[in-house]
């Protein structure tokens, strides 16, 4: 129920208009009415034809013949248009709306999700929403309208047939769209283990296949795979069952319809209650009826997907409702030596803590490193100091004043984190750079540039600055990509740069290069401090202070000289990541 | 594209015998849609001329109600059988993709791709892309097949019924194709270039919204705000100016299906009021000709299951019909007497731009310790890729020597070769099972157990585990880290008795030492007699090789000819 509470609250944030609702739904009764009437009106024109009549009788009806013939594509056309406006209306608002909430709520809600999930949501999660209107509510609301103008015509012209019609009805418009619902949600959930099972040995078997046929173990995990394989299948049959029962249901549904009215109707006609033309109506006018119920089981199921999708989405702006703590934060000082200071801090999300006891310290001028093996806390920890999330414990202070998500956006001026997944935009070089700070001239761009070793790169490119990246940087090699960000990073007025895991999915030589130059370009500027954060120790031999984190505390602090002296285990460590032949 | 290709129906057994079965239901299925019509029109015509009662239409009331029976129970079979037909087709084709890239080799695998690389690519397919198949077979193609049985059998009928309705039918019929293919050929240039405008407008608002974590950390998240909704509604009107000539197709479709059964209903009354015709036959034309067109209608509904599903089955034979390089089959010599000889080996990726390695000439000996060391990107995996059979050299040769006697590699049976073979490798990930069953203990003394444990470290990360060697680790297990996953490989590696031993940075994340332990190991393997070889960074593992061959690559640009 929460998730049908979820998919409600969700489609307010549509801001669908109701005359667009009208109009959408108007247009599909006429198209799918036409239908009907056609199948009406066809068989009142043959049977009374076939009382011999002067043709002028007929005329009104072949006119409706025709007319209703031409009228059902026009209407359904109309239709299609008329919910695609709605659906397209309403996903380019909730998308308005999630930016809107999202930039302005609490932050911590955007720093937790990943930028695949942000993507997901906004994109196949929106979509999924505004299906539902398209594929389920507006047919749902036609079937009924259609269904209850159907009863009633049927009631006027021999009430007994629109009993029979209504228990045909329930049939194909309820108890055949309830199956299809049931058997596609329990296909999905007695299916989910068997599809990982089978996303993650094949992922296997692809990524690694050479050690895999190798050392003989193809034929092994191809067995494992088809055990797999077989609750797949299995699951899948069992819940076709149920899908050909609720098909085998409406098909029962639309043709008994027409025996019933007959079975019903015929004993009128015979003790000459019922006009012979109207039984004729009557019989056959419910084989035209039953299209308006075909798309319902497809528009269940839509209801399923579309909640499911709806819940995603809500959690994610539930969490950007998250009352932000105001009492925890001190207003930022207009000057100031920009000190950042942690105080006795224990970092992690909700509930788990990853790092605690954290005391640290930077200035501007100062560079400091914080090393750990990957999940140790390092990109946590950072996020803490940035104000992005609130710690768990402990203080984070900027000139002595407490810092946090409630007032991380002024903070973010002096102190900037750049994510390891940070967003290259699908615009110019500049307008990227620009991302970082409004008033950026091409000068500073490309001053940043050249610092993170882009200015031959850039040079090279013939629209220079205005070079367009495309969707997600992909049109730039991932080494190209990183000193990109860091160009941006440089852009910002910050005068606090925490850069986590600033060379991630590089090759380790090509990683230690960045950041070797990344820290020797900070040395020389004394206006800033850079934090980094990263898994090799080799490029960071030159910062001010090392930190190593290990088992949710920090190991070990000091310089690079320091460390190599007094500890074995800074030596080892070291020593692991080997000399790379140039 | 074919809206069905037979060879979907040779590659997957599954799906032939669906088409033969949904071919013989849409056969048994149109009887039973003609006995309705006529059935119907049998019981009313009686009584509206004749004002005939309810027990003069028994015959074909029951009839009709046997007929309700039948088409319920024939359709709720098709459904489920079309269900059944697609998990089938589409875990047949998984395996067959599986079985035929694990032939293609990882070279192929590894080749970058617009969307990744061809593992990632192959892994969208079988997982999310086969699923495409499924509303193909279910919805899609029963309509098909029915346009094929019901389509014609009903006009048969309705031609026998009464021929101008017949006629009526036989030349709207074929309209409706040709007015769709004249529809979507006039819209095709504009619908394209919308379809452009419109793809590249919603790109940018997911671009917008997916850089928002990005804004927010430098505070710059609330300018764009209008930019979304400007583009969102950009987007909304791009997309209704495209769908405005999309649906024209459709729109066609039902005009000319629901037109040409209005104009049968017109002619058909006019000629009972002049009784050209009876009433009986003209009820059952009523009936039975929009069942004409109601599979065309359908068809043209599921138009999009089919291109998706056409899609999929498009890249499923696109990957099943590369040929696999053929296999050699002579049996290699015993590796024990045999050296490995490197000849100016050259392996090109066009992809990359790179040759690497680059004329790489060396020799692995039984006895000795090879190390291969260079820059990552220089061709030290790609080496051993080629050692082992796995890949095709650009130019240059391995050669198995025994004596006087030469070996090309690729006239070998590699799969001989690799059963004398273990390689631990840097990426390969554990087979779900326990660390008992992976390394065989039962297989293996106790001594030879605690040696190779305490050689290789694993037995420090035994004593960490909660369940000790019960513990299941891999997919579904405990997760383990690089380094422990590291000693697990070297554990396997060390009880091993194969001659020819790969192992691909073996001390990377192993501690000082550990390290120096699984060096002396290594050393003691090729004293042995074994041929070892290794990749290596270290100058502590560099120490102990025999021979050091320095791998390097060059860039490489195509030479069109």
């Amino acid at each position: 129920m929460k998730r049908h509470n979820d998919l409600r609250r969700a489609l307010r944030l549509l801001d669908i208009s109701a005359f667009d609702v009208i109009k959408a739904v108007t247009a599909g009764v006429l198209a799918l009415g036409s239908a009907i009437a056609l199948g009406a009106v066809s068989a009142w024109l043959i049977a009374r034809a076939s009382q011999m009549p002067p043709v002028m009788m007929l005329s009104v009806a072949t006119v409706g013949v025709r007319a209703f013939g031409v009228s059902r594509g026009l209407f359904r056309y109309l239709e299609r248009l008329a919910s695609h406006v709605v659906a397209l209306k309403g996903m380019a608002a909730l998308r308005t709306n999630l930016y809107d909430r999202l930039s302005r709520g609490n932050i911590t809600a955007v720093a937790r999700i990943t930028r695949g999930d942000l993507v997901a949501r906004v994109g196949s999660d929106v979509d999924a929403v505004g299906d539902v209107i398209v594929k389920a509510f507006i047919p749902a609301l036609v079937a009924v309208v259609l269904s209850a103008a159907s009863l009633l015509v049927v009631g006027l012209l021999y009430p007994p047939a629109a009993l029979t019609l209504l228990f045909c009805m329930l049939l194909a418009g309820v108890l055949a769209p309830w199956l299809a619902q049931k058997a596609g949600r329990e296909s999905e959930q007695q299916t989910a283990q068997a599809r990982a099972d089978i996303s993650s040995l094949s992922h296997d078997l692809l990524t690694t296949p050479g050690p895999i046929v190798v050392s003989g173990a193809a034929p092994t995990m191809m067995t494992a795979l088809e055990g797999h394989e077989q609750d797949l299948y299995r699951a899948t049959d069992r819940n076709a069952r149920l899908e050909g029962l609720s098909t085998a249901i409406f098909v029962f549904a639309l043709v008994s319809s027409a025996l019933l009215a007959a079975l019903v109707a015929i004993p009128a006609t015979a003790a000459g209650t019922l006009n012979p033309v109207t039984l004729t109506v009557v019989v056959l006018m419910p084989l035209a009826v039953f299209e308006i119920h075909q798309g319902l089981p497809a528009a269940a199921l839509q209801l399923h997907t579309s909640s499911t999708a709806a819940s995603r989405i809500m959690a994610l702006l539930d969490a950007a409702d998250e009352n932000l703590n105001h009492d925890a934060v001190d207003p930022i000082s207009q000057t100031g030596t920009r000190h950042l200071e942690a105080h006795n801090l224990t970092v992690g999300w909700p509930q788990k803590p990853v790092l605690s006891k954290v005391n640290v310290s930077v200035s501007p001028g100062e560079t400091l490193a914080i090393v750990g093996p990957s999940g140790s806390g390092k990109s946590t920890l950072l996020m803490t100091l940035a104000g992005l999330i609130p710690p768990h414990f402990g203080t984070v202070t900027l000139d002595g004043g407490r810092i946090g998500p409630a007032n991380q956006h002024d903070l973010a001026q002096h102190v900037a984190f750049i994510a390891e997944d940070a967003h290259v935009f699908d615009t110019t070089i500049f307008e990227n750079l620009r991302a970082a700070r409004g008033n950026l001239t091409h000068d500073e761009a490309y001053d940043a540039l050249r610092q993170a070793g882009l200015s031959q790169w850039v040079e090279a490119l013939p629209d220079g600055l205005e070079t367009l990246l495309g969707p997600d940087g992909t049109t730039i090699s991932g080494g190209e990509r990183r000193r990109l960000l860091i160009a941006r990073a440089l852009c910002s007025s910050a005068s606090i740069l925490l850069l986590d895991e600033p060379a991630e999915h590089l090759d380790p030589h090509t990683a230690d290069t960045l950041i070797s130059d990344l820290m020797n370009s900070a040395a020389n500027d004394k206006k800033r401090a850079l934090v980094i954060a990263t898994h090799r120790l080799t490029p960071i031999h030159s910062a001010d202070t090392i930190i190593m984190l290990s088992q949710g505390r920090i190991d070990l602090t000091g310089t690079h000289d320091d460390l190599l002296l007094q500890s074995p285990t800074y030596q080892n460590a070291l020593a692991a990541e080997g000399t790379i032949v140039q | 594209m074919k809206p069905l290709d037979p060879d979907l129906l040779t590659q997957a057994r599954p799906a032939r015998g669906y088409v033969i079965l949904t071919a013989a239901l849409g056969f048994i299925t149109s009887g039973f849609i003609l006995a309705q019509a006529l059935l119907i029109a049998a019981v009313l015509a009686p009584v509206v001329s004749q004002g005939a009662g309810l027990s003069d239409v028994r015959t074909p009331l029951i009839a009709l109600a046997c007929v309700v029976v039948a088409r319920a129970t024939l359709a709720g079979a098709q459904t489920r059988f079309a269900h059944r037909a697609a998990v089938k087709v589409i875990i047949t084709l998984r395996e067959q993709i599986l079985n035929h890239v694990l032939q293609l080799g990882p070279r192929w695998l590894s080749a970058p791709t617009e969307s990744g690389t061809r593992a990632s690519d192959t892994h969208t397919l079988v997982t999310r892309g086969l699923d495409d198949l499924r509303p193909y077979f279910v919805n899609y193609l029963p309509q098909l097949l029915l346009t094929a049985t019901v389509t014609p059998v009903a006009l048969a009928v309705v031609f026998g019924l009464d021929l101008t309705s017949g006629l009526i039918i036989f030349f709207t019929l074929p309209l409706v194709p040709i007015f769709m293919i004249l529809v979507g050929t006039l819209t095709q240039n504009s619908s394209q270039r919308r379809l452009v405008v419109m793809s590249r407008l919603g790109a940018q608002v997911l671009d917008l919204l997916a850089g928002l974590g990005t804004l927010r950390a430098f505070g710059r998240e609330i300018g764009p705000a209008a930019r979304v909704k400007k583009l969102g509604d950009a987007y909304t009107a791009s997309t209704m100016r495209t769908l405005r000539v999309a649906f024209l197709s459709g729109m066609v479709l039902e005009l000319l299906t629901t037109l040409s059964v209005a104009l049968v209903a017109v002619a058909m009354g006019l000629r009972l009021v002049y009784g050209n015709v009876g009433l009986e036959a003209a009820l059952a034309v009523i009936v039975l000709a929009p069942e004409v067109y109601l599979p065309l209608r359908q068809v043209g509904q599921h138009f999009h299951a089919s291109t998706n599903g056409i899609a999929a089955w498009q890249a499923a034979k696109n990957i099943l019909d590369l040929p696999v390089p053929p296999a050699g089959t002579a049996m290699p010599p015993n590796l024990a007497s045999t050296r490995i000889v490197v000849t100016d080996l050259t392996v090109v990726s066009t992809e990359r731009g790179l040759a690497a390695p680059d004329n790489l000439s060396v020799t692995a000996a039984p006895g000795t310790i090879t190390a291969l060391r260079g820059a990552s990107g220089s061709g030290k995996t790609t080496t051993v890729l080629a050692l082992l059979g796995l890949l095709t050299p650009t130019s240059g040769d391995v050669t198995l020597v025994q004596g006087e006697k030469s070996y090309p590699l690729s006239q070998l049976d590699t799969t001989a070769l690799w059963k004398d073979t273990v390689w631990l490798s840097q990426r390969a990930a554990l087979p779900p099972a326990s660390i008992a069953e992976i390394l065989n203990v039962a297989q293996h003394s106790p001594e030879r157990l605690t040696q190779a444990f305490s050689a290789s470290g694993l037995d420090a990360v035994i004593a960490d585990l909660p369940n000790g060697l019960n513990t299941t680790v891999g997919h579904g297990g405990l997760g383990l880290s690089v380094g422990q996953r590291q000693r697990v490989q070297l554990a396997q590696a060390f009880l091993s008795d194969a001659q020819l031993v790969i192992l691909d940075e073996p001390t990377a994340h192993l501690d000082a030492g550990t390290e120096s332990t699984v060096i002396a190991t290594i050393r003691s393997l090729a004293d042995s007699g074994r041929t070892v070889i290794v990749i290596a960074h270290r100058t502590s593992l560099l120490n102990v090789a025999d021979t050091i061959a320095d791998v390097t690559s060059r860039p490489h640009t195509q030479v069109n000819a």
